[in-house]
């Protein structure tokens, strides 16, 4: 640096014109002022960590935002093998997490991984690891198996999926109906899973058709066989004629077997089968109503599911629970009903429901559905695999008492939706990965977990790169409070295009018909992208002393030039999503 | 092309002509209309320039400072209490020695509340280091806006143009406005060589010891005093290009007069049908109109006064404790001379009262009854 000399004027007429600089100021190093500093750091948004199958949302929202979707598509595979699958029926908690609900409307997450599911192009997925010689058996093609059959291939080993019906799914087949899931698109995610090597064998009940030994055989075992015995009413009259449970009436639908649906049919319940049932009654023909013994705040199902069953048609009574199936000639003809009342709290946290006396009333129907709920069945499994409350005791990566045998899923969960199903295979796979080894889950510590609700990252596991190779895994998840609204603006959420509801009534072709590419655009720019710098260029802006740049390599990101930077902190302050922090010198 | 327009909007024409490229202005009655219009021209596009909506006057022109400092031409307008609120950025804007143009419609500084004419508010703010000029008419408000770019890029000084509320803001008269080709002719493209350039970084507004800011004050004076010179020169270039020249005063009759009635902003026109009047009648009066507050044209006024018995100044304002603001500059400027009238100073018209030309008549008639003025003002119109 070049010693500077000072000017000094001997009068106006050597001055300039106005009060500014003759000679260069860049001698005079403003960066020695500060004492804080500014940082930029990647930190989580809340979709990210709110997702249950650990898909790095925010990054392939900002790839479809750049236009490029077949990158974000191959983002989305990096953790999640079923993209098309968690577009459609997801309940996706990102979009409740989504800090943009504190302005208008979240971002539409849901509808933005669909539409990367459906335009990306079909693409090989390859094996990101040497093949290990080693092989696992995966009990149950459900999503949770898929998952852990699909991550255990890219980590290298050989596997072999062992399931009971004959069509691969699981509750994705025949549990969620074609409305909401079309067939084709099923079977593409599955065929692609098929394609890097992974063995599915159909007609393979585990404990009947195969023995559980069999599966000893292998190098590891994920039992992922989820929860599809139907929980019986317990009351009289359940075997007659024309009671059949809700699973078995979706089951039956999906494989293309023959039902028979009465005129006028009782569906019992309310979470999730219970309303797909119903749905499903209503377009075989029938007059459907729900029956449930609390109120429709305290129904399980999907409140989206819930509100298009009433838009069709599907009838719901709430506070009622059935008492005895009335029967004529063995076969139904209608339900003795009590009304309830909602008492004080039972373990779940919702009011339980409390018999009103001297209210019963019968209705009339030929068709009970009872859809209370699922359990799993656990006799093919060694008595020594320890089960706690009906399900497989497991830790938090899957393990079970029992050394090489892992488990995730709704039969080790006990949240039973789709995406937790992947989260478990993707963390089974992990621990399989690890236990394949000779290593330990413990020893790669919480580099794999996404902020603190647990979900976990394969790419952060196998150290690949996602978009702008962000520190997905970092601690810190950005909140509203952390944002900067006045750099934002209220944005209308489009609604998601749907079939006309006679269409919806008559058919079982998918009601959503996804984004097309303007809407999709459209929603991609609602993104916060809370946490993650998108080089907005606000800092470079604002910045008083000029020092933050564009990198000179035209790689992503900013220089900050900390000879003049003097930790005024504006960039920080104007950062719109809270990529940048201030830290001490 | 002869357009029938308000005072207001014919001040929005010379700035969207003069094609500014910043507008930040915060709304008051009875200065709306200027930037609604302008709003208008920027969002049809007849206007490329960027309209930035702010919270208050003081944000307003700090908006333009700031603007103005990036390096572009910049425009803002306001009124009485909006201009009270830029008075420390009103020093500010002069002293970083910054070519803005404001317009400041003249209405009563509050309490008590009044939307009406009165020229208190600018003339208030004498000694900020702005350029002041006053309108008598639409036309002089549009070509006193044009010609206060041109003046304020040379001389590197802020200007406000100043003209009446009401009678002129929201008075429709007929305006001429010139092609835009003619406007370019007339001035340049604003092309200033120091300004905020992260290529080219500088300090600017900085400390300045006590060693040293005398001088730049000395540097200011200078322009100030520079500016007579070159609004003259502008004011006869604006008369080639667009057949109408301006100076910093206009003398009426003034040669053989004994007494000079001394008139600004719309007093004038009132002012010219009485002198015509008394003239038919074989008085010897004389009008002389003043349109530049700051600099004082002093020689201007000497030269016009010499000789004469009495000056009569109708002052629209008042400084309290002193007297009518444009009577007591004129005996400042007096005191350069020895052979200088009397001045009679009367203070009407305050919060809009009507200056009618009977008022006028009988200010002159009674300054006429006097041997000598008494007192520094007179009221004129007071119900006591």
């Amino acid at each position: 640096m070049a010693e500077h000399k000072p000017i000094v004027f001997s009068g106006a007429g050597e001055m300039p014109e106005l009060v500014v600089s003759v000679s260069t100021m860049l001698w005079n190093k403003t960066g020695s002022w500060r004492y804080l500093k500014p940082a930029y750091l990647d930190s989580v948004p809340p979709c990210n960590e709110a997702c249950p199958a650990g898909n790095d949302v925010e990054g392939f929202i900002r790839l479809i935002d750049e236009g490029k979707i077949a990158e974000a598509w191959r983002l989305l595979k990096q953790e999640n093998p079923l993209p098309a699958v968690t577009g459609r029926v997801c309940f996706h908690p990102c979009e409740q997490a989504c800090n943009r609900c504190h302005l208008d409307k979240p971002t539409a997450i849901q509808a933005l991984e669909r539409y990367a599911a459906d335009h990306a192009p079909a693409e090989e997925v390859k094996a990101l690891r040497p093949k290990s010689g080693k092989s696992v058996a995966v009990i149950g093609a459900g999503p949770a198996g898929l998952a852990a059959a699909y991550h255990l291939t890219r980590m290298g080993h050989q596997v072999e999926i062992f399931d009971a019906l004959p069509k691969a799914g699981g509750l994705l087949r025949v549990g969620i109906p074609a409305y909401r899931l079309p067939d084709d698109v099923l079977d593409q995610e599955i065929a692609a899973i098929e394609s890097m090597g992974v063995k599915i064998h159909l007609d393979a009940k585990v404990g009947q058709d195969v023995p559980f030994a069999k599966m000893l055989d292998f190098d590891a075992v994920f039992v992922a066989t989820g929860v599809h015995a139907n929980r019986a009413l317990d009351i009289p009259g359940e075997d007659a004629q024309g009671v059949v449970p809700g699973l078995a009436l979706l089951t039956k639908v999906a494989l293309g077997q023959p039902v028979e649906v009465g005129m006028r049919v009782a569906v019992i319940g309310g979470g999730n089968s219970a309303v797909d049932a119903a749905r499903t009654a209503l377009r075989l023909g029938a007059e459907t109503t729900v029956y449930y013994r609390r109120t429709q705040v305290e129904m399980p199902a999907f409140e989206e599911e819930v509100a298009d069953a009433e838009i069709e048609g599907v009838k719901m009574e709430m506070l009622v629970a059935p008492v005895r199936i009335l029967t004529e000639e063995g076969k139904v003809s209608g339900i003795e009903m009590r009304k309830m009342e909602l008492g004080d709290p039972d373990e779940s946290g919702r009011r339980r429901p409390v018999p009103v006396a001297g209210s019963e009333f019968i209705v009339p129907c030929d068709m009970v559905v009872p859809a209370i709920g699922e359990v799993g069945d656990l006799s093919f499994l060694p008595e020594d695999v320890k089960r706690e409350w009906g399900k497989i005791k497991i830790d938090d990566f899957g393990l079970t008492n029992h050394p090489g045998v892992f488990a995730g899923g709704d039969i080790a969960s006990a949240q039973q939706n789709v995406a937790r199903a992947i989260g478990d295979g993707k963390r089974g796979a992990i621990a399989i990965d690890r236990f394949l080894h000779g290593e330990t889950v413990e020893a790669i510590g919480g580099r794999v977990i996404i902020g603190q609700r647990g979900s976990v990252s394969v790419a952060q596991y196998l150290k690949e790169k996602g978009a702008h190779a962000k520190n997905i895994a970092a601690e810190k998840v950005i909140a509203f409070e952390n944002l900067n609204m006045w750099h934002f603006e209220p944005l209308e959420r489009e609604p998601m295009p749907r079939l006309g509801l006679e269409q919806r009534r008559a058919t079982f072709a998918e009601i959503n018909l996804g984004l097309n590419a303007e809407q999709a655009y459209a929603a991609a720019e609602r993104c916060f992208h809370c946490g993650v710098c998108t080089m907005c260029d606000n800092c470079f802006m604002f910045c008083p002393d000029v020092a933050i740049s564009h990198r000179t390599d035209g790689g992503y990101g900013y220089d900050i030039d900390f000879d003049y930077c003097k930790g005024c902190g504006i960039c920080v302050k104007e950062c719109p999503r809270s990529a940048m922090k201030m830290e001490e010198e | 092309m002869k357009k029938v327009l308000m005072g207001n909007h014919a001040a929005s024409y010379a700035a969207m002509r003069c094609k500014v490229k910043v507008v930040a202005a915060y709304p008051i009655t009875p200065q709306t209309q200027i930037v609604e219009e302008l709003s208008e021209m920027c969002a049809d596009g007849r206007l490329d320039a960027k309209f930035l909506k702010v919270e208050s006057e003081h944000s307003a022109l700090a908006s333009i400072i700031a603007a103005s400092s990036a390096g572009v031409r910049t425009f803002t307008a306001t009124s009485a209490n909006g201009l009270a609120l830029m008075h420390e950025l009103l020093h500010w804007a002069a002293g970083a020695r910054l070519p803005i143009v404001m317009v400041n419609v003249n209405r009563a500084m509050a309490p008590g509340w009044s939307i009406w004419s009165d020229q208190t508010d600018s003339l208030s703010q004498r000694d900020t280091g702005w350029i002041q000029v006053y309108a008598e008419d639409n036309q002089e408000v549009f070509d006193s806006v044009v010609q206060a770019f041109k003046l304020a890029e040379q001389v590197r000084l802020p200007v406000m143009v100043c003209y009446d509320a009401f009678f002129l803001s929201h008075t429709y008269e007929p305006v001429d406005i010139p092609d835009v080709g003619l406007v370019d002719k007339f001035l340049p493209p604003y092309d200033p060589e120091i300004y905020l350039n992260p290529s080219d970084p500088r300090s600017f507004n900085a400390l300045v010891m006590p060693d040293l800011y005398l001088e730049m004050r000395y540097k200011m004076q200078v322009a100030m005093d520079k500016s007579k010179d070159v609004a003259r020169e502008v004011g006869r270039e604006f008369g080639e290009v667009f057949g109408r020249s301006y100076d910093l005063v206009e003398a009426v009759d003034c040669d053989d007069a004994e007494t000079v009635l001394i008139t600004t902003s719309t007093t004038s026109s009132p002012g010219r049908v009485i002198v015509k009047k008394l003239r038919e009648q074989g008085r010897k009066v004389g009008l002389l109109k003043l349109r530049f507050f700051r600099p004082f044209p002093n020689e201007d006024i000497c030269r016009v006064l010499a000789g004469k018995k009495r000056a009569v100044v109708i002052d629209r304002n008042i400084s309290f404790g002193k007297s009518g603001i444009w009577a007591d500059e004129i005996r400042g400027a007096l005191t350069l001379i020895d052979d200088r009238p009397d001045v009679y100073c009367y203070i009407t018209g305050l919060g809009g009262r009507d200056i009618t030309p009977q008022v006028i008549e009988e200010i002159i008639a009674d300054a006429e009854s006097k041997e000598k003025p008494e007192s520094l003002f007179y009221w004129k119109g007071l119900k006591p």
